[in-house]
This record gives structure tokens, sequence and C-alpha cells, in this order.
């Protein structure tokens, strides 16, 4: 491909390598002025690489970026580009005024002073009247919009949103649209990464799917469907061990769960949620950011305040979850610890009789058969048990954080994004690890946001969309990943009518 | 740095280095620089002057080194636990001067006075770490303001007086027997005349460092401080153990406020303020990292050990009070400066 956009932003070839780790493979893509392009991909795919090089925050290892024709490096010309993310990166002890003219070139040694067209930037965003309001004290929808702000006052011609509605009201979420399709509608380009497959549909014009750091498929007009990018995600990904899962140990329906939820609440977030695992059992919680199906999963693990009743082996309430409970967060930096070796973060959270004896004193000998016994059983690749743990791989600072868990001997195992920037060959470890934990008789909970994970991973999944549980769908009855995927979307969609339906 | 690398480069060390892994090359190599700078700074002040040579020098700088290497050990717990705290020196002559109120004034026997002084530093302890644990006010504020608050509760009990018990003030009487033993704790023994304290100290050492190195408190400590968020994830008593270490702290400044004014034997209302930052500069040299996580207690005797022997050194070499305090500024920054250099070194080397 060498015809390149005589207006917008051209990726040919675009390829970055981090080490043996190829996040990007020859992409092809056309960001055109005026339309609102969606991408969607899954975890680990390439998208934040693409969202970090076209800010100017990455350089390609190999390709060329043009911009109207001519050839560009964003990492210079870094102005023209806006990142709006999640969380905003702004500062948050300066107004909202501040923050418009912070950095801004050409104001020599004197203090920028807020011109007409930074105030009128500001009125037109609504957001003229919280001006001289620090930062702090404003609404994330606020701090998204000085975000904006800022940079339509830099002249940005191209604005990038991450994620940028997964912590926002429906209402604010309809308003920084209606922002979003201002700014194309004023000739910008406008790129919209998410992975609220509605929002794709919706919003985008067309929408790229990113596979593998490369653009697999470029959805638009009648095609574009949320169950078609569903399919579009997940179709011939790389299945490991589903076939594993699907015949993994027997479950008998019969017998008592080994947790229980019912009337569980968590005010404004979900409520009234009855939910259980048998043993042997490997229960999936599916939902974007702000359904409520990461706060379900860290609730179960005592972490939100909850009301209703939880009950796990036969016992009731905190008592239950302590005795019973391990939870490996979503972030390795939340479970591991780099000032330990590999074998310390194995067995950190152990305490006695495991690990120390009489007076508290550790019995070294004894952690260093554990631990060398833990590296063996959870496939931990490292040279020794005496290694800083920074020096692992990221799958298998992963298995770490796992089996640093799992080393608690839990009944039930609570984990997040279980396989999050893992490689290939370590995730199917990883589902291996979790298989041979259930089926001595435990029960994990995983809240994942990957349809190709449960497949994988899952006997059971939950659609969790606006604090509400959708009736599960059995693994083993799916042949193919993409019908999953399909019934999947098609169930969050009705999940979603279902609560407006219910609020009207 | 490509994680598959470092088997290999570990195995190239040959293999009485590789089972005691990097983590534990890291300190050994700082505690090893550490002495060999004792040493190397003996040698430099022998070859200005060879009177230095000399083993009544070797022990008065035992002696001095020892009440702060006792607080630096406190000070090392909460550095690890990854806090800080400020008032361990006001603490330090809280102890001295209640303790002198309570005995030559106030008539407590000895005995009963020294355990009581020993709960004073617990609940100071106390004090400090359930501030920054329950409300959570950041270590630095909590210690600060309890610092100015144990200053003036000094200068309060005393009346800002100074105690001597060996001349009680008029109309009170000194047990004999009670001034023996109280003076008895950090007499000097032997050939050399070294001071029982230097024993104290070395006793406390070895008790903490068990304490930190060798039971799962100190296993649990050093993984909260080298990650909090972790350590409350997966339910290990985080506040506990960072009360913990406060009230250790608290206790350890009143021993050695205690145990130096067995050996001056006079007090007043200022003492040990003076010694807050030199403790400080002690963990630090000692390899301590004041974001939490890291620290022995070998590397803070050695810190200790290494400012005692500049401090008397340089002040029999007699240039004047400010070449001491400018070698203090210049070993504590140049310690830790030659530390990440070298760290740096390695990484890149293997990498």
């Amino acid at each position: 491909m060498t015809d390149v956009l005589e207006k917008g932003i051209s990726l040919r070839g675009v390829t970055k390598t981090y080490g043996s780790t190829v996040a990007l493979a020859q992409l092809d893509l056309d960001l055109r002025p005026g339309e609102v392009l969606g991408v969607a991909g899954p975890n680990g795919a390439g998208k934040s690489t693409l969202v970090r090089m076209i800010a100017g925050e990455e350089r390609p290892t190999l390709g060329t970026l043009t911009f109207d024709g001519r050839p560009w490096s964003p990492s210079v010309e870094w102005q023209a580009v806006a990142v709006v993310h999640q969380e905003p990166q702004l500062f948050p002890n300066l107004t909202v005024a501040e923050n418009v003219m912070v950095g801004r070139e050409a104001s020599g040694t004197r203090r920028p002073k807020l011109g007409a067209a930074d105030a009128a930037v500001m009125e037109a965003l609504g957001i003229g009247d919280l001006r001289n309001r620090a930062l702090e004290d404003c609404s994330l929808a606020t701090q998204q919009r000085t975000e904006i702000a800022r940079a339509v006052a830099r002249a940005a011609r191209v604005f990038l949103f991450d994620e940028p509605n997964s912590a926002l009201t429906a209402k604010e979420s309809d308003e920084l649209f209606r922002e979003i399709h201002q700014l194309a509608d004023s000739g910008r380009i406008v790129v919209l990464i998410t992975h609220r497959l509605e929002d794709l549909v919706e919003q985008c014009k067309r929408v790229a799917v990113v596979r593998d750091g490369r653009v697999r498929t470029i959805l638009e007009g009648e095609a574009l469907t949320e169950e078609g990018l569903a399919r579009q995600l997940v179709v011939d990904a790389t299945v490991t061990v589903a076939t594993d899962t699907a015949s993994g140990a027997t479950r008998d329906p019969n017998a008592p769960p080994v947790f229980a939820t019912r009337g569980w609440t968590l005010p404004g977030v979900f409520s009234d949620i009855t939910l259980h695992g048998a043993p042997n059992e490997i229960v999936a919680l599916m939902g974007v950011e702000g359904s409520g199906a990461r706060e379900l999963l860290r609730s179960l693990a005592g972490l939100e305040g909850c009301g209703g009743a939880l009950t796990i082996n036969g016992v009731a309430g905190t008592e239950a979850i302590d005795r019973f409970t391990a939870y490996v967060p979503a972030t390795r930096q939340f479970s591991l610890y780099s000032n330990y070796t590999v074998g310390e973060n194995l067995l950190v959270r152990l305490g006695r009789p495991e690990i120390a004896g009489a007076a508290f004193a550790l019995r070294k000998r004894q952690m260093k058969t554990l631990a060398e016994d833990a590296v063996k059983r959870f496939m931990v690749k490292t040279g020794s048990i005496t290694q800083p743990i920074r020096s692992l791989s990221g799958g298998n600072q992963q298995k770490v954080a796992i089996a640093q868990a799992l080393n608690c001997s839990p009944k039930l195992l609570l984990l997040e994004e279980p396989t999050r920037g893992v490689d290939i060959h370590s995730k199917s470890e990883i589902y291996r690890l979790l298989e041979t934990f259930a089926a001595e008789g435990n029960s994990v909970v995983m809240f994942c946001t990957e349809v190709l994970e449960i497949y994988e991973a899952a006997h059971r999944v939950h659609v969790v969309s606006e604090g509400r549980l959708s009736p599960p769908l059995a693994i083993a009855d799916y042949d193919h990943v993409e019908q999953l995927a399909t019934d999947i979307t098609r169930l969050e969609g009705e999940q979603r009518g279902g609560a407006v339906a219910a609020a009207e | 740095m490509a994680p598959t690398d470092t088997p290999q480069t570990t195995a190239t060390h040959g293999p009485g280095i590789r089972a005691a892994g990097r983590a534990t090359v890291d300190v050994a190599l700082r505690v090893g620089g550490l002495f060999a700078a004792v040493i190397v700074v003996a040698i430099i002040f022998i070859i200005i002057n060879p009177a230095f040579a000399n083993p009544n020098l070797a022990v008065s700088v035992l002696r001095s080194m020892s009440s702060v290497a006792i607080m630096a050990m406190g000070l090392t717990l909460v550095i690890v636990v990854g806090e800080i705290d400020l008032s361990f020196g006001a603490m330090y002559g809280l102890a001295a001067n209640s303790l002198a109120v309570m005995w030559i004034v106030g008539g407590v026997p000895v005995y009963l006075a020294i355990p009581l002084v020993l709960c004073i530093g617990a609940v100071v302890g106390l004090f400090n770490g359930v501030l920054v644990t329950s409300i959570k006010i950041p270590s630095f504020i909590v210690t600060l303001g309890s610092y100015n608050l144990l200053y003036g509760l000094s200068l309060w009990v005393t009346n800002s007086g100074t105690f001597n018990p060996v001349y009680p003030p008029p109309g009170s009487t000194m047990d004999q027997g009670q001034l023996d033993f109280f003076i008895g704790l950090t007499q000097n023994i032997g050939a050399y005349r070294l001071s029982i304290e230097v024993f104290w100290m070395i006793g406390i050492a070895i008790v903490v460092g068990f304490l930190l190195h060798r039971t799962l408190f100190g296993f649990r400590l050093t993984a909260i401080g080298g990650n909090p968020t972790a350590g409350q994830l997966a339910r290990l008593p985080v506040k506990r153990y960072k009360i913990l270490a406060f009230v250790l702290c608290g206790v350890l400044a009143s021993i050695a406020g205690m145990l130096d004014f067995s050996f001056i034997q006079t007090t007043q209302p200022d003492i040990g303020l003076s010694q807050t930052f030199p403790v400080f500069a002690a963990v630090i040299i000692g390899g301590a990292s004041l974001t939490g996580g890291k620290g022995t207690i070998i590397g803070t005797l050695g810190g200790a050990l290494l400012l005692a022997e500049l401090q008397i050194g340089l002040a029999l070499l007699s240039p004047g009070p400010h070449v001491q305090q400018i070698f203090l500024g210049a070993v504590t920054i140049g310690a830790v400066a030659l530390d990440l250099f070298l760290t740096r070194i390695r990484k890149s080397r293997a990498a």
C-alpha cells in the first residue's frame, strides 16, 4: 500500500517490537477527518500501543506515518494529538482554567493569561462556569471536558478517546459522545477505543478490529453490528485448552455449593445478586468497566462493604471470607513484592505453622522446600527461587501471583482478569493451574472482559450489566467461540433493555 | 533486560553465589563495602596521625556509636515498613528526663522507674502508630508533631532543669545501691575500659536482627514495606505491624536515652534532639530505603560505626566542628549516590 490519504493520517506497515514481543505487526490504518473511527480488539491486541504510537509516546520500529500526505513523526509534532483517557491525566491541584493553559508555549516567564479564545472553548464545552474551581473538586465528566478543552485550545487536530466513558453515567456519556461528534464535524480526526460494542456500533462510522497487532477487518455500514463485532474479536483466535476444560472434572449437580450469595447488594453498583459456585467449577463474570462485574468479584473477597448473605463452605459472613477465599488482583503490582525474591513472593501469604514455628522464628529450610515445590507445581520458569521477582517474564510473574494465593489453600479463588498481559503459552498454563485447583473440590470465580478467556477457562459464565446478573451460559454447550461471543453480546443487550424497562 | 538472561548471568558467578541469589548478593556487597569503608577510613586516620592506632580509641568509637545504633535499629524497623519516625530523638530525651525526675526528685526506686520509662516509650510509639494507621495522617507529620510534643513534655517535667544522680538537688537523698546499679548499667570494664553500653547494643542488635531477618514478623514487615497495597489485599496485618514498628522504635529510643543517662550521668531537657539526623544518616548509609521494604540491622550498625569513627577521628584532628558536620552530610549523600551508581553498573552489565 503506497497510496496515502490526501487529508488525514495514514499508517503503513507500522511495526513495533519490544524485545521478542511483537506488539504491532505491519499495521495499516487510515484516519480520516470528519469521521469517528472505532478501534476494537481483545486485551493485548496492540490497541494501547497503537494509541501511544499516534500520540507520539512510542516510535515505530518499522513503517511510516503520514499526515495530509506528508511524512509525519508524532513524537515531534505531539501537539497535534490529544489523548483523552478514562482517568484524565491533568493537574488535580490546579483550577479548570489553569489546566487549560498549563504548558502553553511562548508564555515566556509570565504566568499565562486566559484569552478570549480559551474562554470560548470552555464555554462551548459547558465548563465556563467552573473555570475557577480546583480540578480535584470536579466530576470525572468535567475533568474529561477540561482535557478536551485543553487540547482544543492548543489547536489539536487528532483526538484519541481511550475508554472514555467507562466511569461515566449514561447521561454523562451521551453528552460526551455529543462532544465527540462535534469534534468530528468540525473536521478533526477522532478515534474511539473502547470495549463497549454498543458504543462502537452507535457512535462510529467505521470500526477497525485489531488482533495480534494488525487490523484484521474494518466493519462499516450494514456489517457494523454488535454481533458482527463480537464474532470478529474472537474469530480464528488460537484456542489453547478448550478441549481440556470442556471435559474437565465431573461436576455433581447435587453437591452442596462451595459458596452462595443471597440478596447480595452493593448500593449504587449491584443489587440482590444470587450467585453460587459448585465444587470443581470455574465461574466467569463478564462485563465492561462500570457494569458492576469487577465490584461483584471484589465483594466476594471482602473488599467492598456489601449487604446480604454470603456463605462459603457452610460458614457465613466475614469469617468465611477470611478463612476460605484468596483474591488475585488484576494488576501484578498489587500482588507482587518487588523487594522480594521469587521464593519469598510465593510464600508471603503464609504464616504459622507453614513457614514459622515457635517464637515466630522462620523455618528457613521448610521455606526453601515449600518455595521449590511451588515453583514446580505452578510451572514457574525461574533460574532459582532466590532471583528477584522482576527478572521473570510477565506470564511467570502472573503465575507467581496466582500461586501465592493458592498457597494459602482457599476453597474459593477469586481472580480479576487472570491472564491480562500474559503470553499465549503462560496463558494455557495458567488455565491448567485453575482447572487443577478447581478439580480438587474447590470453586473459582473470575472477572473477565474477554470472551476467549471465558471459552478457554470457565465452565459457566454470567454477564453482568448495569449491576444485574444474567442467566448462566454453560460453556460446554458451545463448539465455537464465535457462537459464545454472539450469545454473550445478545445477553448483554437484553440485560440493558431490561434495565431500561425497569427504570421506566 | 530480557528476563531469560538472568539465569545465565547468575550461573556465571558459580554455584555459591547462584544459591545465595541476587538480592542477597546486593545486601552482602552493600554491607561488605560499608565495613571496607570503615577500615579504609581508619587507615587514613592512622596515616594522618599514627597515634590513632590505639585500642582505647576504638573502644571510645564503639561506646559513642552505641546509643545512635540502638535508636537507628528502631528507626530501621519503621523505615523498612515504609514509614518515617522523626520523634525518637525527643523520646530519647524524654526517657532520660522522666527517669531523672521520677527517681531523683520523686523518689521512685530506679528498678521501677526504668520499666515505667520503657512503658512511656511504648505508649509514644503506640500514639504515633495509631495516628498513622487509623487516622491515616502521614507519619512524617505525626512524628514531627510528637517530636515537639515530647520535647515540650521534657521541658515541663524537668521544669527546664538539669539533673545528675550523683549530685542530687538539695532535699533529695540517693540510695547508694540504686545509684551503683544504675551507673553499673554502662560502667567501663576490662583492660581497655569498654563500656557495658556496647554490650547492650550488641545484645539489642542480636534480638532486633533476629526479629527483622529471622521471624515471621520481620518477613511480613519487609513485605508490607515493599508493597502495602498487596499486603492489604493478601490480608497481612498491615496496621498491627506498622504500629508494632513504631512501638519498638519508641522503646529502643527510651533504652538509648536511659543508657546514655547512665553513662553521662547528667541530663538536660534538650538532649537527644540533635541525635535525630545522625541516626537517620546511619540508617540510610546502612542501605535502608526510605521507600520501604529494604534495610538490614547489620547495615545500620555499619552506618553507625562509620559515623562514630568519622566523628571521633575528626574531633581529635580538631579542625573545628564544621568539618564533622560537612563530613556527615557528604558521607550520607555519597553513600547513597555510590550505591545507586554501583547498582546501575551491575544491572547494565547483567543485561
